[in-house]
């Protein structure tokens, strides 16, 4: 399955054949996001009528909404890096691969894993003991074969993507991949799943979904890693790869999830992430996202703290080099009582990369007791690098245990260096110390011991390779 | 405890009103003849018509702001945009036409200047009608009079700020002031001048469906210093009356400039300003500036850092009861080196009222060594209320040093229960921690004011409380 095929995809001109157009902040270049597309993507995986609805109501919408509709951000929006007018939408169904469902794919102490390379599912395995508890991971077309009903009430209506999304309802009209995992009530894994994508040959776009349903007094923890494949296409081109994903969850009465996600593709991807998470009484979710690769990314997260107690701990670091733009937004809704949001944005950031950190906690008339905190703090490393915080609250329900938010920026703190420096670390290995430890706090809540590890790998290797890491020639003789 | 109903009936405290015969105005509504009579009426140069039209151009193109407060119930069709209730300016206190007079008499004006004010200007509707600057004021060459007045006297220092600071373009409301601006002060203070008292003005709207329009430009030359307070009063109507002033302030090299604002407009004023001012090589600018009537005040005042080393703080304080919506706020853009500037901004919520605070700090690239902070609180006193928090903070040079805090809640019942041990009623308690809240702001007015202030609060918080 390749990109090239959707041959209904609009013949779009090439971009990268004339000096490239004067693109405006908040245009998109994508060209193939039409109806022509969305019957060609349905056609091919086979849907039911309901779920060809569904997308057509997904294309509407994206229709009809600006890129931006939160009048707050709408001066934040940049996507004049995204070149993707000669992206191909993936199409028809990822047929799981020979040898996929093979046990010894389980990475070492993981419960299930799932890998997906560009199109194709290269694995889908579970442990026995997740097997046995009812825990199901298995992709959406096979959901739709086993359990049509189910997949209808999981996927009907854009699940938990926002209505007000536009980007988020390109998704849902033109989605090919998805996973569903489910975890059974009472249910409690010890070890985590792991959800890998690489993805990145030039000229492609996939669009995915991967929906997560807790039932009640469930636990689980995820770690989400998302890697350039090695489809890079050769050195010379430009060309962009293009990468929409979402994480849908509904998180059960007392359930507990723990979702880590690691983005670190190549800087020729584009990538927008949504995740959405709907707490019940008492559900926990604990977000632990890292930002590492892409030209452009654009996030967004959702959190709907509708059951009284539920707690939504979020913590988002970015580590950004060349001219990335990291452009992140939360939305936290507090509804129900006694909920808890605890929410932390750290950037990085060197040479001209740009971080945008857009919170926003909302805490509605019905939700008494609430605690509420939002920091985003961001370290400029370069004197062309940017951040940018809107770190918003509204609030109608005065009766609250604590609304605050807090954001910093400032450069490496010279007295923590000198501190360091006087114990003997010369200044390149202290600054490499503060700006890893300042991370730190993030890293150290990815559940799985590996990724952890990795994800400290990845940070460090980025700093090494950054400008600012080397101290001037002088410095090293 | 009270019902936050009864808060409603503690009558406003300005709220009369006085028959006055105005000796011309124009029709209801804005037109290109409207602008053009104004202009005429007031016999302004050539330059000034032009501007007054390029500006109105700019207010028919420009779209009604989508964001902050409800603006859909403003009628500019209903709206006079200039009268003018007597001849010229008053130089002495027994010139001021009766009804007039008997009005700022009830606002205690002739009384505060008796005791410290250096000089008086009151604007009644459209016009600046009494100005008194204290001999000594004009012997060390200080300018404080109405807009018009400056026009007329000192065309060249006029036209060459006027403007500058706030272009028509700025925004839809800047631009319809400055289509038929009218009244307003313009102050200079020669270099090396420090004003020993406050200048002070009074600004009152004083008939049903008048925009008030006024657009005060302050010159401080280097190493002046001066501090300009505004009052505002208004009677309670029961249509909406829009209040779209602009106001600038330009902090020539070295100069300290204070401006304190009392906004109290009656609960149906559309309060929509732009306060903007320039801090050249440091100078310092502050305001001071709370918001307390009015039916929605949109008001950010900024201050554009341009040059090295000045500095800049803005504390602000908004109080929103039954009916109120109060989205203000402060601008700090620090556009030079070694600029540094402070936010702080205190909100009460009370009976449904709703405030916003909405913020920008922005470091542009070049404007190396800032040091920022941003500091914003809000007390919700009750069910219904609602406060919003929507800073915007745009770093792009790497040795900034900023640091940004909000909270949001509920008088501490902690605070309030000591209070009580040591013999306070509830109501008392209440009171002291309010103030407590907002002695911050209140600290930096002059005594008279402070004592007005706090007055001004207590009452608010009357029979919504105890």
């Amino acid at each position: 399955m390749t990109a090239a095929e959707g041959d209904a995809a609009a013949a779009a001109p090439s971009a990268r054949a004339v000096a490239p157009a004067r693109q405006a902040p908040t245009d998109l270049t994508l060209s193939f996001v039409n109806e022509a597309t969305v019957r060609a993507v349905a056609a091919s995986r086979g849907d039911p009528d309901w779920l060809l609805a569904d997308r057509l109501e997904g294309l509407r919408a994206f229709e009809a909404l600006p890129i931006e509709t939160n009048p707050l951000y709408t001066t934040y929006v940049d996507l004049r890096n995204a070149h993707l007018a000669a992206a191909r939408p993936y199409t028809g169904p990822a047929a799981v691969g020979r040898g996929a469902t093979a046990a010894k794919l389980l990475p070492a102490g993981a419960a299930a894993y799932a890998e997906i390379v560009e199109n194709q599912v290269v694995a889908l395995v579970l442990s026995a003991e997740a097997r046995e508890a009812g825990v199901i991971l298995e992709t959406l077309a096979d959901l739709q074969a086993r359990d049509p009903e189910l997949m209808r009430r999981l996927v009907e209506g854009g699940c938990a993507l926002p209505e007000n999304d536009k980007l988020a309802q390109m998704t849902r009209a033109l989605w090919s991949q998805g996973l569903l995992l489910h975890v059974p009530d009472g249910v409690r894994l010890e070890r985590p799943i792991v959800l890998r994508w690489a993805v990145g040959a030039p000229d492609t776009a996939l669009f995915s979904r991967t929906i997560i349903s807790l039932g009640e007094d469930a636990e689980v923890s995820i770690v989400e890693e998302q890697v350039a494949s090695s489809a890079r296409g050769s050195a010379s081109t430009e060309a962009q790869a293009f990468f929409a994903g979402t994480t849908e969850a509904v998180v059960g009465a007392g359930s507990t999830l723990s979702f880590a996600g690691l983005q670190d593709f190549s800087l020729r991807q584009i990538a927008f992430q949504h995740r959405s998470a709907v707490l019940a009484r008492g559900a926990t979710v604990r977000w632990a996202l890292a930002q590492l690769g892409c030209r452009v990314v654009r996030s967004r997260i959702d959190n709907r703290l509708e059951g009284d107690g539920s707690t939504v701990e979020q913590a988002e670091i970015i580590f950004g080099s060349t001219d990335q733009l990291f452009d992140l937004t939360s939305y936290t809704r507090h509804v129900g009582r006694d909920s808890t949001g605890n929410l932390l944005s750290k950037g990085v950031l060197a040479d001209r990369s740009r971080a945008y950190m857009k919170g926003l906690a909302t805490i509605e008339h019905s939700a008494h007791g609430t605690d509420s905190f939002l920091g985003e703090f961001g370290m400029l490393l370069s004197k062309q690098s940017r951040s940018v915080a809107i770190p918003s609250l509204e609030i109608d329900q005065p009766d609250c245990r604590r609304v605050a938010h807090a954001s910093a920026v400032g450069p490496i703190d010279e007295t923590q260096l000198f501190y360091l420096e006087t114990r003997g670390l010369d200044p390149h290995e202290a600054r490499k110390a503060i700006v890893l430890g300042y991370l730190e706090p993030v890293v150290a809540r990815v559940p799985l011991e590996s990724a952890q590890a990795r994800l400290r790998e990845l940070l460090e290797a980025k700093w090494d390779a950054s400008a600012v890491s080397r101290p001037t020639a002088a410095a090293v003789a | 405890m009270a019902t936050s109903r009864e808060i409603v009936s503690s009558e406003y405290k300005y709220g009369f009103h006085d028959e006055v015969t105005y000796l011309e105005e124009t029709k209801h509504g804005l037109t290109r003849e409207t602008v053009e009579e104004i202009s005429r009426i007031k016999g302004e140069p050539e330059w000034m018509l032009e501007f007054r039209l390029r500006a109105y151009e700019h207010f028919l193109s420009r779209p009604m702001p989508q964001w902050g407060g409800d603006l859909n119930q403003i009628d500019l069709d209903k709206i006079v945009y200039y009268r003018k209730p007597s001849q010229g300016e008053e130089k002495s206190w027994d010139d001021v036409p009766d009804k007039i007079k008997k009005t700022f008499e009830r606002l205690g004006i002739p009384e505060a200047e008796r005791k410290f004010l250096s000089g008086v200007g009151a604007q009644y509707d459209s016009e600046v009608v009494y100005h008194s600057v204290r001999e000594e004021l004009t012997k060390i060459g200080v300018v404080f009079m109405g807009t018009d007045e400056g026009l007329r006297q000192y065309p060249e220092l006029f036209r060459k700020y006027f403007a500058t600071v706030v272009p028509p373009e700025d925004n839809k409301f800047a631009a319809l002031n400055s289509a038929v601006w009218s009244g307003g002060s313009f102050v200079y203070v020669p270099k090396g001048v420090e004003v020993p008292l406050p200048l002070q003005a009074y600004f009152r709207i004083n008939a049903e469906n008048t925009g008030q329009f006024e657009r005060t430009l302050i010159i401080v030359d280097e190493g002046a210093k001066v501090h300009y307070i505004e009052g505002c009063t208004a009677p309670i109507y029961t249509t909406d009356a829009l209040h779209a002033a602009v106001v600038e302030v330009i902090a020539l090299p070295g100069s300290k400039v204070r401006y304190t604002t009392i906004q109290n407009w009656s609960n149906d004023v559309y309060n929509l300003v732009t306060k903007r001012a320039h801090a050249h090589a440091h100078s310092t600018v502050e305001w001071i500036d709370a918001n307390t009537g009015s039916k929605l005040t949109m008001k950010y005042p900024s201050i554009y850092l341009r040059g090295e080393g000045a500095t800049a703080e803005v504390i602000s304080v908004a109080v929103a009861g039954r009916g109120q919506h109060q989205d203000t706020g402060a601008k700090a853009i620090h556009l030079a080196p070694n600029t540094r500037s402070r936010i702080i901004s205190k909100s009460i919520s009370k009976d449904g009222g709703r405030t916003t605070y909405r913020g920008q700090l922005k470091v542009a690239p070049g404007a190396t060594g800032v040091v920022a902070s941003v500091r914003c609180d809000a007390l919700l006193l009750d069910e219904g209320s609602r406060s919003d928090t929507y800073p915007y903070i745009d770093i792009q040079e790497d040795d900034t040093t900023m640091t940004h805090e909000a909270t949001v809640g509920k008088i501490s019942q902690d605070q309030v229960f000591y209070l009580m041990s040591r013999g306070l009623t509830e109501n008392e308690a209440t009171n002291l921690v309010v103030q407590g809240f907002l002695e911050v702001f209140t600290k930096e007015l002059p005594m008279e004011y402070a004592i007005e202030f706090n007055r001004l609060v207590k009452l608010e918080m009357e029979g919504s409380l105890g």
